[in-house]
């Protein structure tokens, strides 16, 4: 079923609406165990035609314990709901907002965006949101463009936020099941042939996200710091505070050019934001947005048309 | 005990005081650089804003050319007839910046917009022609490559005239003519089909050459015959380039400028060719609370540097580490202005 929604900004927002729990073609893989969530997944194109994925609230259990010693301990995380990108930021998105697109491989608008600075990355975000009539949730006046989570506007994911879309209700390395069955979910070091792929090219997850372990390893809003989980507060984390040198922020999810075990939904990396280099040669760098949306948003848009 | 090592002392003593005795006969860097002719002209941030600042070649009396406390004025570039200086002007804010491109006499005096939505204006060799590339977006992005295409202003006739290949030209910076007029050297990035490259592009042709070089910003000597750029963030250098042969090749470095703690940047030939200025300072991102700046790299241009000061190495002088004492090494800024992008010239009697 198609809607066509109008928001309070202008936003026309034409909604999808899945069936409760829709999942991808993929049913055989993963278990649900503690990570189990009764997330009614709802898909819908925003004003300036990209799709994503509203994800209800819920809990699940963060990091792995038999995993890297960063990923542990294992913690029971609680989210409010919030809408994810579908796929990683692509040329085309990017060229929509009017950015310079840094990447590497420009030969498909399809293709995910890498290249990208930490900052390159929130630009975007704030550029969307403008675009749309939305908040932007990043005050560009502050040094590192302070984040604030209670506005309607785009930004990166949380760490917990990527995890838990990543999982998608499940408590393995990987939703879908066993790592043979990655490089038909994910670009990656075994079948990427040492570049990005269109966005879409792989199976999504249940959520039907696309790409989350593989093509591009993807910014997220957070600090990076190896022990954050030992210390990491119980309900919608935000990473640790700023060291304010030598800051690395959070990169998840597999690239092209990552192993099987670096496409694990709890693998975690700390990058430089490249925001000292005018040219950031990282080409497995990029990113997908988030925005903070309710059920209850949700459903008033719907009931608007 | 152990044998007195007295008598090695005293001979390197002596040869010690016999290089000090023949250092003395020859002129220090200061001292040939303040019997030139030549100038530099470069930006600085002072007082929350930006301006140009023109120096004699060994940094004495240097003085604020523009003293435009309300505009900031940025990469300069002087004419090679050291009659005008082309550079930029940013105002509004925000996503409405606009960059433009204009050019003054070097006396300050005569200023002329020559284009909006523009970026990084250069030179024609024979100083009639303005170029200068055009942003790739309206909407303001601080980045240098933020650019599509190249643009000709003819300053007798105020006429522009795109490049012959315009669209197929993307994301160039750092861009420069040939003496010859046969090529634009310039670094491109994430354009033109490729990931990041020196390139020469045939000025009023299709050509365009791979330098095969890493690292950006190159610009060739006044006689065609050698390209200087920076292959790192902690290096500049020069090596051979014949802009007149038909397929031009970079040859092995003759020159290498090192910081190995600060960034080294923005090379430019003396217009004798015997020595190449740039810019040094600290690795950093900006700082967006002075007014008028942006946050990003300390090179770009618009970017509060604070620390970065210009520098001036003989052309010939092999390998100098300007973070050590070197006698071939001459500061002419030190008060850390934000000084980058200084572009020499002779003034035109």
């Amino acid at each position: 079923m198609n809607y066509s929604l109008t928001g309070p900004f202008g936003l026309a927002v034409l909604l999808i609406l899945g069936a409760c729990s829709r999942k991808s073609d993929d049913t055989s893989g993963g278990t649900d165990g503690p990570n189990s969530s009764s997330a009614a997944t709802v898909n819908f194109v925003t004003a300036s035609g990209v799709e994503m994925v509203f994800l209800p609230g819920g809990t699940f259990k963060m990091g792995y314990d038999r995993g890297n010693p960063d990923e542990a301990p294992a913690h029971t995380v609680e989210l409010s709901a919030f809408a994810m990108d579908k796929t990683e930021v692509t040329h085309a998105m990017f060229a929509k907002v009017q950015l310079p697109n840094p990447s590497h491989w420009q030969d498909n608008e399809a293709n995910p965006v890498e290249r990208v600075r930490w900052r390159d990355a929130k630009t975007y975000c704030n550029e969307r949101s403008l675009l749309e009539g939305l908040t932007p949730c990043y005050d560009e006046k502050t040094k590192e463009w302070d984040c604030d989570y209670k506005a309607n506007g785009y930004r990166l994911p949380t760490e917990a936020e990527w995890e838990y879309a990543c999982r998608a209700g499940s408590d393995q390395p990987y939703s879908f099941g066993n790592a043979d069955r990655l490089r038909q979910y994910a670009w990656h070091d075994e079948n990427a042939r040492e570049r990005t792929h269109p966005t879409a090219g792989r199976k999504p997850n249940r959520w039907g996200i696309y790409g989350l372990y593989g093509n591009v390893s993807e910014w997220c809003e957070d600090v990076y710091s190896a022990d954050y989980y030992s210390k990491s507060p119980g309900t919608d984390p935000t990473g640790p505070a700023d060291p304010g040198v030598d800051v690395k922020r959070v990169m998840r999810g597999g690239s092209w050019k990552s192993s099987a075990d670096m496409c694990r939904a709890s693998f975690r990396q700390g990058q430089r934001t490249g925001n000292t280099d005018a040219c950031f040669y990282t080409d497995y760098c990029g990113f997908r947005c988030v925005r903070r949306v309710t059920a209850d948003e949700v459903a008033a848009l719907t009931k608007k048309t | 005990m152990q044998p007195t090592s007295t008598p090695r002392f005293h001979c390197l003593a002596v040869l010690s005081l016999l290089a000090l005795n023949a250092g003395a006969d020859e002129p220090t860097l200061r001292d040939q650089l303040g019997g030139s002719h030549f100038k530099l002209v470069c930006e600085g941030y002072v007082d929350q804003n930006w301006d140009l600042f023109v120096m004699n070649a060994d940094g004495s009396q240097r003085e604020n050319l523009t003293h435009t406390p309300d505009i900031s004025e940025l990469y300069p570039q002087a004419s090679p007839d050291g009659s005008k200086i082309s550079f930029m002007v940013d105002t509004g804010e925000g996503r409405e910046i606009i960059r433009s491109a204009w050019v003054m006499n070097v006396d300050g005096t005569d200023r002329k917009k020559i284009a909006d939505y523009a970026r990084q204006a250069f030179w024609g060799p024979d100083s009639k022609v303005v170029a200068y590339l055009p942003q790739e977006y309206p909407k303001f992005n601080v980045i240098d490559y933020f650019t599509k295409g190249i643009m000709f202003y003819d300053l007798s006739t105020g006429k522009t005239t795109p490049h012959p290949n315009n669209e197929n030209i993307r994301h160039l910076y750092n861009p420069g003519f040939s003496p010859n007029g046969k090529w634009i050297v310039a670094t491109v990035h994430a354009g033109m089909g490729f990931s990041h490259a020196n390139l020469l592009i045939e000025a009023h042709g299709d050509r365009v050459i791979n330098l095969g070089i890493p690292g950006c910003r190159p610009t060739i000597s006044p006689d065609g015959k050698f390209v200087a750029w920076g292959p790192g963030d902690h290096e500049v250098a020069t090596a051979p380039l014949d802009t007149d042969a038909d397929e031009p090749k970079v040859g092995d470095k003759i020159l290498q400028v090192f910081d190995e703690k600060n960034k080294v940047y923005h090379i430019d030939w003396s217009p004798d060719g015997k020595f190449v200025s740039c810019s040094c300072g600290p690795n950093g991102k900006g700082d967006i609370s002075q007014p008028k700046t942006y946050a990003s790299a300390s090179e770009i241009v618009g970017v509060y540097a604070k620390g970065w000061n210009i520098y001036v190495v003989p052309a010939n002088a092999g390998a100098v580490h300007l973070d050590q004492p070197d006698p071939n090494a001459l500061a002419l800024t030190t008060d850390g202005e934000s000084h980058k992008e200084s572009d020499w010239f002779q003034p035109k009697k």
